[in-house]
């Protein structure tokens, strides 16, 4: 090749400086609609710049050789001359100002990076906020039904410990250090004789009869932490005593220091009295026992001496000497008899019939039997039976005997006083399937000092000739072989009133039969 | 007299001492011709560098999309323009006047024979426009990318 023509660079010159205008400035043109879009991104408005630089540059370069061009075309060689080295030197400036937009990028960049950084970190921070107040707001509705739930069962709870400790028979109590009775229930006032409505405020001090027992309770307390079945004597109202059983627990602060006591006191007047029947039963059992043995001893010398005696009367007239003797000796020798067979009687030594008997017709019979000489004395007789009163399995004969010996006491004890009333009652307690026939006096009552000897065999309080004392021991035997009890108040309490009144009540207890054991039977 | 006011009596000699007598100072420099394509031969270097560090640092930062490729094409492009642009005039020193023959009009200027490695260099980097031209459309198609990035980003 011996030459290099330069008219194509002439040409792709001119057209390349056109197309550099064309794109640099459609490059500036997204540039500015970028920073248009999000003016506060650092990275679009470095491009923005970079783009800015780069147009005036292309602008600066491609006029200047477009004009260099049209300048030697045109034969203006010494034009061009002049303007050579001011093109030049424009196009040196943007370019050196373009490395330098380009250079600062690095600033540009990091900016954004620390923005995106900023960002980012605040966004998860914005995301972790709100996965937190999701968990809050998932927790707080959980607490809300979590509280609700505890609220009810803490109201259940509280309502049973309520329901226990106010329904409850015995009385339950809580104390403070210094003995002062917090709470008690109104089984707690009931058996001390308290108003229930309005209770007065009370102390240890105040129910305990005896201090030494309130010392007692207070140094096994402290000692061991709790008590239990301690028996001791409360005081009630009306300063009587009453002895109960009494467990109590020690409670403690925080500071693990004695704050008082939670106490359970059972009433032991029920028990006592059960175990004084209990004993006086076990008595009278073997009372009975030995009477038993007695009268059998008894029966047969005594026949022996009746035997002989009326042997003897044959040989003399009963107006001699002798003979009125004997018939002492014989009526005596009966007399003893009648009391060997009641000995026997309350031994339950001889026979009985079983029947269904209907307690009502006895008490008729007693009454009708009874009210003549009553009458005489002015007691009043009264009557309030039952009617449908389920029948009793028993020996009528003996009941009969049993209600004539304690109407017979009950007009003895009258006598003196010129009048009285006497209450014939029969009911039926469906709670224990009894009948209950009570025999009521208003008479002088029998002495608490007695009270437990009554129904000894030989006990009486009738003067000598009178009474052999059998008759309510007979009374205890019959009653105790038909499977029932008696029961003996004196004074009467009211049942309404609940007042308590002179006299004295019998109570028989014996076990009903019910409507269809007696059908099956018959 | 203190020190502060020897200080102030210097400060206002030493100006007036320059103007005056400029010759004895040298703070005045005279720039000769070739000055110019020094400066220009450097401001392709400190622009090809600035492009090196741009294309290293997005490629560096690894930004998702075209966009992003296309710039780094771009700065590769200007690159090769900036070497091809600095030859070129590093070129034209060696080249006589006597050796491009205008004598039938500047359209029919041509370098003649015989034709060397300079000479050949030389004409190359007068068609310079070959890489200029595609550098700029990359540019071009790398602002509209990004820009088209993120308006989808923005409608959804």
């Amino acid at each position: 090749m011996t030459y290099l023509p330069l008219s194509p660079a002439i040409i792709t010159d001119m057209i390349g400086s056109l197309c550099i205008i064309v794109l640099s400035f459609l490059a500036l043109r997204y540039a500015w609609l970028l920073i248009r879009k999000q003016p506060e991104n650092f990275l679009w408005g470095f491009l923005f710049y970079f783009c800015l630089t780069l147009a005036t540059f292309a602008i600066s370069r491609a006029t200047g050789h477009l004009l260099k061009h049209i300048l030697l075309f045109s034969g203006n060689q010494e034009a061009w001359r002049i303007i050579n080295p001011i093109s030049g030197g424009a196009n040196t400036l943007f370019m050196i100002s373009l490395a330098s937009v380009t250079i600062y990028y690095h600033k540009g960049i990091e900016g954004y990076q620390a923005i995106n950084r900023k960002a980012k970190s605040l966004k998860e921070a914005y995301d972790q906020l709100e996965i937190a107040a999701d968990q809050l707001q998932g927790m707080n509705l959980h607490l809300e039904e979590m509280v609700e739930e505890r609220t009810l069962e803490l109201s259940a709870s509280e309502k049973k410990f309520r329901n226990l400790f106010n329904n409850s028979k015995d009385m339950v109590f809580f104390s403070d250090a210094t003995n002062h009775l917090l709470t008690m229930n109104n089984a707690g006032f009931e058996m001390l004789g308290y108003p229930v409505e309005g209770p007065p405020d009370l102390n240890l001090v105040d129910i305990f009869k005896n201090e030494d027992e309130l010392e007692s309770y207070h140094n096994v307390l402290r000692s061991q932490g709790f008590i239990e079945d301690l028996e001791v004597e409360f005081a009630k109202m009306d300063g009587t005593g009453i002895s109960v059983l009494l467990s109590a627990t020690a409670t403690y602060d925080e500071n693990n220091k004695f704050s008082g006591c939670d106490a359970i006191v059972k009433d032991l007047t029920r028990i006592k009295t059960m175990m004084a029947q209990l004993a006086a039963s076990e008595k009278m059992a073997s009372v009975g026992q030995m009477a038993a043995g007695v009268a059998h001893e008894i029966n047969t010398p005594l026949g022996v001496i009746l035997g002989y005696a009326q042997l003897m009367m044959d040989d003399f007239s009963p107006e001699s000497e002798p003979g009125q003797n004997l018939a002492i000796i014989e009526r005596q020798t009966k007399a003893c008899r009648k009391i060997v067979a009641d000995l026997l009687k309350f031994s339950r030594q001889s026979e009985s019939a079983r029947e269904d008997v209907s307690i009502n017709e006895i008490l008729m019979d007693v009454i009708a039997v009874t009210q003549h000489s009553l009458n005489m004395d002015h007691i009043n007789v009264h009557q309030d039976f039952t009617q449908d009163l389920p029948p009793v399995v028993g020996d009528t004969e003996r009941l009969r005997q049993v209600f004539v010996n304690l109407v017979n006491n009950a007009h003895h004890a009258m006598e003196q006083q010129g009048s009285g009333d006497l209450t014939m009652i029969s009911r039926y307690d469906s709670t224990t399937n009894e009948v209950v026939a009570t025999v009521q006096d208003t008479g002088h009552g029998i002495p608490e000092k007695i009270r437990a000897r009554i129904f000894d065999p030989f006990f009486t309080t009738k003067s000598v000739g009178k009474g052999t004392g059998l008759g309510l021991s007979v009374s205890y035997g019959i009653i105790q072989d038909h499977g029932g009890r008696i029961e003996v108040e004196s004074p009467v309490t009211n049942k309404q009133s609940g007042e308590k009144a002179q006299g004295t009540a019998f109570h028989i207890k014996l076990p009903a039969v019910l409507a269809e054991a007696a059908s099956v039977r018959e | 007299m203190n020190i502060t006011r020897k200080f102030n009596i210097f400060a206002l000699l030493l100006p007036l001492a320059l103007l005056l007598a400029p010759n004895q100072a040298w703070a005045l420099q005279v720039h000769a011709p070739p000055e110019g394509i020094y400066i220009h031969q450097l401001a392709h270097l400190f622009f090809a560098a600035a492009l090196s560090y741009l294309f290293w640092d997005v490629r560096r930062s690894a930004f998702p999309g075209k966009g992003w490729r296309y710039l780094q094409i771009f700065c590769v492009l200007m690159i090769l323009w900036n070497i091809l642009a600095f030859s070129g005039h590093w070129l034209g020193f060696h080249i006589d006047n006597a050796d491009i023959i205008r004598s039938d009009g500047y359209f029919s200027s041509h370098i003649i024979g015989p034709i060397s490695a300079i000479k050949f260099i030389y004409f190359c980097a007068t068609l310079d426009h070959l890489l200029s031209v595609p550098a700029l459309l990359f540019l071009f198609l790398c602002m509209r990318s990004l820009y088209r990035s993120i308006d989808k980003e923005e409608k959804k």
